[in-house]
């Protein structure tokens, strides 16, 4: 089946092709944002970053109005510590599930966040305030509140497998797959969703909202793809996922690079990693100054799935 | 050299020499391989501490005789110190002597002896002993001594029977009224052991010489112990010594150690003061003729049986967390039990260890939720980080107190040893699971702390076999072997069990 273990992962990709030294760049989002940014790659815009207690105090006069945001600790991990503001009714801030957050409460969380709470490793940290991303409706209306991202894991540039994640109920918002998300299988080659689960299990409608997940033509396909062979290439490591969200107006925008990327995309594209892992090892072997085109053609043609028919 | 290649190089270098060492302890030392096979020895140490004043030191430690006599081991460990031992008509004295010395000071003596010859035995008598000289007691006291004497003394005048009756009654006051008032002189009076010193002088009112002894307790799990006060009496043919406190039992030396006979002070110290003898027992598997060879060895593979014992005995717990970090290393690589931390299970089973498993479960998981609760409380006032975990380790400390007060309440003993509870685990446990609880879900949060209980339940019965305790503290080199063992799982890439159920809907597709 070439279902890839945790052991096989770490020992096989992870350890070999990703060095310790690299994993700053993508465990720091102000630094993996600023190499995109270097690479012409579109990212949320940046409001501010709060650094220190007294920057924290003054919070409001950062955010300067804004009344849309997300607020995030830049090395935090899983989606630990990100709160994201809607609106702003009176002197409360509004999040996507209705709840009213005071302007103490705010100033609070960034106090957490700057105390290393979510950090790896509980280190001192910083928090990122940026553009609260306005997901396309397509990818909206398949998921139970929350904002659905695309992510792309690769190895040596070459993209191996993809997968929309989309919170559910259960998952009250996130879209981590262990806490109930829904992860839906996406065909490399053509950017078309292929298989959805929900617990592991296969389903074919959303269990909150009732839509059908199967057969949806992800937009700006080959943007994403080509978004992700470039993070590979700026970044360095040889084993990485890529987390991509489309913006109703602004397109496809990268998010964040993961160097640890999860194994529940095999279940979600039913297919084991193993499959695509070796021919892409092969083919590095062969050809180890690949350019970008000729890395997306060749996991095109070759991670071609079977196609269900389009979604009406 | 391919990373495979390096690592199976370190594997077999670390078996040959681990397996190799303990092959030669084994075959060409003979300390036994196999547990059941040991030779039971026990090892006392005596341990003179005091502190110099400055001037010229001298110590003196009276010796056991069958210690000296019966060719038992015997060394003394004193840097610096002049040592000799002095014979005087059948007693030992070892004698330190130096110049100048300011400080603490521990002078060490050891001795080994096959379980069994305790010295215990009747010795016979030189010279006619004479019942020693009473101390007067005044008024009515004294009347009522004789009266207990005579009417003891009317029942019998066999020595032995006189001495199991007056301290039957000595040990339970409330048996007569006589007893009681005179033991309330003598508590009065001596401040160290009033019961032996009222032994003796009723034995003496009878006819009966009689004099202190001190011996030690064949207890490894007391650590370093006071000189336990034994009383010798003669009963017409021999001194007969025995232990007071259970004055029908005779010391059939598996119980108890006599060190010193024969009525003389046990140790003196000019040039010091606050000068304190103590004994640390150790139970040793190693027959002596091996021990020295092993201490000898230029190998230096005597390790930890180099140092002395009241060292010695605390790596009787170190040497076990290998095993426990092994258990863990297998418990998550192979099996993919989920844990809150890494090792934080080995620390648990190092206090299971002390605590029995069933109560020490009980206490943590009353302990973990009971300091969830109050970090919910303080998650409402918005603290900081690292005052919210100072605040969960005084929250936890109270509770350990609470809960050590109610323990005794009820009549449990568990709560004296509840420190051993890592506490700043305890409270990083609770930081950590309260973490995950919000932003995981308390499922999450509590298969983390279950899986953190089984794989240390798991680790204190792999640490409990004593056949593996006995290895890895006789044979601390099997623990390359042990380490080569680790580096090989490292690199094991299969599936954990655990992922065969994560991954079943592949094989029904």
């Amino acid at each position: 089946m070439g279902v890839v273990g945790i052991n096989m992962r770490n020992a096989r990709f992870l350890l070999p092709n990703n060095p310790r030294r690299l994993y700053e760049l993508v465990d720091n989002k102000l630094r993996t944002k600023a190499l995109a940014e270097e690479r012409g790659m579109t990212v949320a815009e940046t409001y501010g970053v709060v650094r220190t207690p007294h920057d924290a105090s003054r919070i409001e006069k950062i955010l300067d109005g804004k009344t849309a945001f997300v607020i995030k600790p830049t090395r935090g991990s899983g989606g630990k510590g990100i709160m994201v503001i809607d609106k702003k009714v009176g002197k409360n801030f509004i999040k996507p599930s209705g709840v009213e957050v005071t302007p103490g409460d705010l100033k609070n969380h960034v106090s957490n966040i700057l105390a290393g709470l979510f950090s790896l490793g509980g280190k001192r940290d910083f928090a990122l305030i940026e553009y609260r991303v306005q997901p396309a409706k397509l990818l909206t209306d398949m998921s139970f509140q929350g904002a659905p991202d695309i992510r792309v894991v690769m190895l040596h540039g070459y993209p191996v497998m993809a997968m929309l994640r989309a919170a559910t109920k259960e998952s009250d918002g996130r879209s981590n797959l262990h806490q109930g998300a829904l992860g839906i299988g996406i065909d490399i080659a053509t950017g078309m969703s292929v298989r959805a689960i929900h617990h592991g299990n296969p389903v074919t409608h959303h269990p909150d909202v009732g839509v059908g997940l199967i057969g949806v033509q992800i937009p700006n396909w080959n943007t994403m793809l080509k978004m992700a062979v470039t993070c590979q290439e700026m970044t360095g490591l040889g084993y990485l996922g890529v987390d991509i969200m489309i913006d109703e107006t602004m397109g496809p925008l990268m998010i964040e690079v993961n160097a640890r990327p999860g194994l529940a995309i095999q279940m979600a594209n039913g297919i084991g990693l193993m499959n695509r892992l070796e021919p892409i090892v092969a083919e590095h072997r062969r050809k180890p100054a690949a350019d970008l085109a000729a890395k997306i053609a060749f996991s095109k043609k070759h991670f071609q799935a079977k196609l269900p028919a389009p979604r009406v | 050299m391919s990373a495979q290649a390096k690592l199976l190089t370190a594997v077999v270098i670390l078996c040959v020499i681990g397996g190799g060492l303990a092959g030669y302890k084994s075959q060409k030392l003979g300390v036994p391989f196999w547990q059941d096979k040991r030779v039971d020895e026990w090892l006392v140490e005596a341990k003179l501490s005091f502190l110099a004043t400055g001037k010229d030191v001298e110590a003196r430690l009276a010796l056991p005789a069958n210690g000296v006599d019966e060719k038992t081991g015997q060394e003394s460990g004193s840097l610096g110190y002049h040592y000799h031992v002095d014979r005087d008509d059948g007693e030992y004295t070892a004698l330190w002597s130096a110049k100048n010395r300011e400080e603490a000071q521990a002078l060490y003596y050891r001795v080994r002896f096959k379980t069994g010859s305790g010295g215990g035995e009747p010795i016979e008598a030189t010279g006619e002993p004479q019942a020693s000289e009473i101390a007067k007691l005044p008024g009515s006291l004294g009347a009522a001594a004789e009266g207990v004497v005579s009417q003891a003394k009317s029942v019998t005048s066999n020595p032995d029977a006189l001495f199991v009756r007056f301290f039957q009654r000595i040990n339970s006051p409330e048996s007569s009224q006589e007893y009681a008032m005179i033991r309330r002189y003598y508590e009065g009076e001596y401040f160290a052991n009033p019961d032996i010193a009222m032994g003796i002088d009723l034995l003496g009112m009878a006819g009966v010489p009689a004099r202190i002894a001190y011996g030690v307790e064949l207890n490894e799990d007391t650590g370093a112990q006071d000189p336990l006060p034994l009383l010798e009496y003669f009963d017409g043919f021999a001194w007969k010594v025995r232990n007071p406190a259970e004055p029908t039992k005779a010391i059939n030396g598996n119980d108890i150690f006599v060190w010193q006979r024969g009525g003389g002070s046990l140790f003196e110290v000019t040039g010091g003061e606050n000068s304190r003898l103590s004994f640390t027992v150790v139970r040793d598997r190693i027959p002596l003729a091996s021990l020295t060879d092993l201490q000898e060895s230029p190998l230096l593979i005597a390790t930890i049986l180099a140092l002395p014992v009241s060292e010695r005995s605390v790596f009787r717990y170190i040497v076990l967390i290998p095993l426990g970090a092994f258990v863990v290393v297998l418990m998550r690589n192979i099996i993919g039990v989920p844990t809150l931390g890494t090792f934080m299970p080995v620390l648990l089973a190092l206090a299971l260890l002390e605590i029995a498993p069933v109560k020490g479960i009980l206490m943590f998981t009353i302990l973990v939720g009971a300091g969830l609760w109050f970090r919910f409380l303080l998650s409402r006032m918005n603290l900081l980080v690292v005052p919210r975990v100072a605040a969960c380790v005084v929250i936890v400390t109270l509770l350990m107190m609470l809960m050590s007060v109610i323990g005794y309440r009820l009549g449990f003993s568990v709560g004296v040893k509840i420190t051993l509870f890592p506490m700043i685990i305890i409270a990083w446990t609770l930081e950590r699971m309260s973490l995950i609880w919000e932003e995981e879900g308390k499922q999450s949060a509590i298969i983390q702390v279950a899986g953190s209980l089984v794989v240390a339940v798991f680790a204190f019965y792999f640490m409990k076999i004593s056949q593996i305790q006995y290895w890895a503290f006789y044979f601390p080199e099997m623990l390359l072997v042990l380490l080569a063992g680790i580096l090989l799982i490292g690199r094991y890439t299969g599936y954990r069990l655990s992922e065969l159920i994560r991954f079943k809907t592949f094989s029904n597709a």
